[in-house]
């Protein structure tokens, strides 16, 4: 395997990882600080037990987080060290303000964890939504640093030397908000989901069926109702991509002719060779709708592109397919969800079975979601400025350290997984 | 703005030192205790360390994020030759951290704990080794700086900067500081009976690292290493070294009449004055490479980008110190509380 091959794998081998970890760190700390809530104001021991079950997930899951994001920070510069040395101090606002969100996600969480029956109540509760938003924060300051590398911004590029920067100009890229909209929406749509599926096999299973009931309705909430918002923001973003990477829409779509009046192929198998779409449904000017809000606007193709700029079609249009898909199918089950809170005969063995179902979908259109966004990059590290292969780290053998961190990080993911049935299973031989 | 950056650098670099050490030498503690205390050894560390070693540990991440705004043609050189050692820095913080949390947070205690207990204990060594390896290589002078690094070999560009008896030593004078900061700090939180043990450790790591520090001098001296030569010869790294050394005395008073915040301090300024001494040696040249030194105010990022992250710093200090001082506060009133309570935990 090539140094650059390995180095890219080991990136989004590391990333796919370490956003599990990052969103479930970031969306539960709200479902516990609601059920937390609710122990307040009811008084009920159910959500006592809920809230501290829940409050051991988001330690663990914080603290994968935490090391694998530390691994991150780590790995830009010793995988990239020529992208770091030229776009981290372009960049480094929205790190180092990441890292004070960080902080303060850390001290609050020391606060939430410890605190019970020591600090005040209303207090300790407060701990707990700070953890939230630190986190959220967290997040939308790192998308900041993705979103830089897709529309960079913040200074000047003349003979091959970076002028004039301009670190704030270059946080507030104007790829930053889409971004940050999206990948929120997706994290408490992808955790939500995921949650409320978990719970909703304990209730299927009929293990403590008010407990688990409590905790769907609280995770499937806040995931329905970010799926169901998810279109909108997935819309500016396909109209933003339209105008800012023209090419990367042109690999979502696999449209390889410029068009006006483009059709949105839905499905699909890509031929790269005989640049077509096979097997597809085209729904005529769609696509130029969807990009540019007018039936007949002309839709650049990828031929219209050199072809050392063009990104993997295929692997950006399965991504992209898939991404969409599960959306709307999410979408459906957060409308269905509600409508069922009026038919309460619809809460059968069926209905939680589909939840369960539908527990890993939203990860999987989240990890879509940035394959899209990442593959449809390439070949550029940083847009139309730097590209990937010449910002790798010229120490050989990065094949090596990708297989360490595949063994490592599966072995994490396998524990976690572990624990957190470990969990759930002490969690339901409880008194509550 | 300047001295600003390079001021929550060397804070940074210090609380990372510090606190993240004595969260490291939390774990060489255990590993080299008897069965029986290694229970209490993990008790007291719950206890002491559970609220606070995340937040220990983010004071890496900000060294680094300074490093590679600020600095970056000095965080290039890490990055690149350091990989190896970095690599395996990376990997041992992550055991730990993961086993840390899965020992006190799995909800079935059975013999997985051993495995826990075990990964924890050896990253715990196994990190601070190669952390002081890292810092060892940047002084060691052994990092080739050449305008095409595939002119050199595999070897000499990512082996030998820090595969050398200095950076072995480095490493091991930091990983037996790191004992002595953490036992140190458990003395003050445990019973008469059960300090007695930790200031045994507190003893035996002050010889340690005072053997160590004494084979790298005699090594550095007699095979004309440039960085310890520099270092004998620099008055202000001799006085505090000499210094440091003439605080273990005031250490051994505290310590004995049970002043466990005044011990902490002046073990923390004695770890204080041998990092300002390793940096002063050669200061501003942080990276003593095989034909140059490389100076860290050199090689900084533009104007705006150092006014920008100054601003930051501060707004991300006033925020964070409080909060912080306020954590360690809490849980230290709350600790007198429970031994009221005769302890729940």
């Amino acid at each position: 395997m090539e140094n650059l091959d390995a180095a890219r794998l080991q990136m989004a081998f590391t990333l796919i990882f370490h956003i599990v970890f990052a969103c479930i760190g970031m969306v539960m700390p709200f479902f516990m600080v609601v059920s937390h809530y609710k122990w307040l104001k009811t008084r009920d021991k159910i959500y006592l037990t809920l809230t501290k079950s829940w409050q051991k997930g988001v330690a663990i899951f914080f603290v994968t987080g935490a090391v694998s994001g530390t691994a991150l920070s780590f790995e830009l510069g010793l995988l990239w060290p020529e992208f770091m040395k030229h776009a981290g101090p372009i960049i480094g606002m929205p790190f180092s303000l990441e890292g004070a969100a960080f902080f303060v996600e850390a001290i609050a969480l020391g606060f939430y964890l410890y605190g019970w029956n020591k600090l005040p109540e209303k207090f300790h509760w407060f701990t707990g939504i700070i953890i939230g938003l630190s986190g959220v924060a967290s997040g939308i300051l790192v998308v900041a640093a993705n979103g830089w590398m897709n529309s960079p911004t913040g200074f000047d590029y003349i003979d091959g030397q970076f002028l004039n920067i301009d670190p704030v100009k270059a946080m507030l890229n104007p790829a930053w908000f889409t971004q940050a909209l999206h990948m929120t929406l997706a994290a408490f749509t992808a955790t939500g989901f995921a949650v409320a599926g978990i719970h909703a096999f304990q209730v299927y299973k009929k293990r403590k069926v008010a407990l688990h009931k409590k905790a769907f309705k609280i995770a499937i909430t806040f995931g329905a109702i970010a799926a169901i918002l998810q279109p909108i923001s997935g819309d500016i973003s396909a109209k933003d991509i339209a105008k800012r990477q023209p090419v990367k829409l042109a690999a979502m779509e696999a449209h390889y002719h410029t068009e006006k009046g483009a059709p949105l192929y839905i499905g699909g198998v890509v031929d790269t060779k005989t640049q077509e779409v096979k097997y597809k449904i085209a729904l005529p000017g769609m696509l130029s709708f969807l990009a540019f809000g007018d039936f007949d606007a002309e839709v650049k193709g990828l031929n219209d592109f050199p072809e050392d700029e063009r990104p993997n079609v295929a692997i950006v249009h399965y991504a992209f397919q898939i991404m969409v898909g599960i959306g709307t199918l999410l979408l459906f089950a957060g409308i269905l969800y509600f409508i069922s809170l009026k038919r309460k005969k619809w809460f059968n063995n069926k209905y939680w079975l589909l939840f369960v179902f539908l527990a890993p979908m939203g990860f999987i259109a989240l990890e879509a979601g940035w394959i899209v966004t990442e593959v449809g990059r390439q070949p550029w590290i940083i847009h139309k400025i730097m590209r990937t292969k010449d910002a790798v780290t010229p120490m050989p053998g990065i094949v090596f350290s990708f297989y360490m961190y595949v063994a490592v990080y599966l072995t994490l993911a396998i524990a976690v997984t572990w624990l957190m049935l470990r969990q759930i299973k002490v969690l339901n031989n409880s008194n509550h | 703005m300047l001295y600003v950056v390079l001021f929550f650098l060397i804070f940074s670099l210090y609380l990372y030192v510090v606190l993240g050490g004595a969260d490291y030498g939390a774990g060489i503690v255990e590993l080299f205790s008897s069965e029986e205390n290694q229970k209490i050894t993990k008790k007291t560390i719950y206890r002491v360390m559970g609220p606070v070693w995340e937040a220990n540990h983010i004071w890496i991440i900000i060294l680094i994020v300074i490093l590679w705004i600020a600095f970056p043609a000095y965080y290039n050189i890490m990055v690149v030759n350091l990989h190896i050692p970095l690599t395996i820095v990376l990997l041992g913080v992550t055991l730990r951290g993961v086993a840390f949390v899965f020992r006190h947070y799995d909800a079935v205690i059975d013999n997985s704990q051993k495995l826990y207990d075990g990964m924890f204990k050896i990253s715990s060594l196994i990190t601070p080794i190669f952390l002081g390896m890292v810092f060892g290589a940047l002084i060691g002078g052994k990092i080739k700086i050449v305008d095409d690094i595939s002119t050199l070999t595999f070897y000499e560009a990512f082996i030998r900067p820090w595969f050398n008896v200095f950076s072995i030593l480095v490493g091991l004078f930091f990983a037996a500081l790191c004992a002595f900061l953490s036992s140190v700090l458990l003395i003050g939180e445990s019973e008469k009976e059960v300090s007695k043990i930790y200031i045994r450790k507190a003893n035996i790591a002050t010889v340690i690292v005072f053997i160590v520090g004494l084979i790298t001098f005699i090594y550095g001296y007699v095979f004309e290493h440039v960085f310890v030569q520099d270092f004998l010869q620099n008055n202000y790294a001799l006085t505090f070294m000499l210094l440091s050394g003439g605080l273990l005395i005031p250490l051994r008073i505290t310590i004995r009449k049970g002043r466990r915040v005044l011990s902490r301090f002046f073990a923390g300024l004695q770890v204080f004055l041998i990092l300002l001494a390793a940096l002063v040696s050669h200061f501003p040249d942080i990276i003593v490479t095989e034909t140059s030194s490389i100076s860290l105010l050199e090689n900084i990022a533009p104007d705006s980008v150092i006014k920008v992250l100054g601003i930051s710093l501060i707004i991300g200090g006033a925020i964070i110190l409080p909060g912080l001082f306020h954590l360690l506060k809490s849980f230290k009133m709350i600790k007198i509380l429970e031994q009221h309570n005769n302890r729940s935990i």
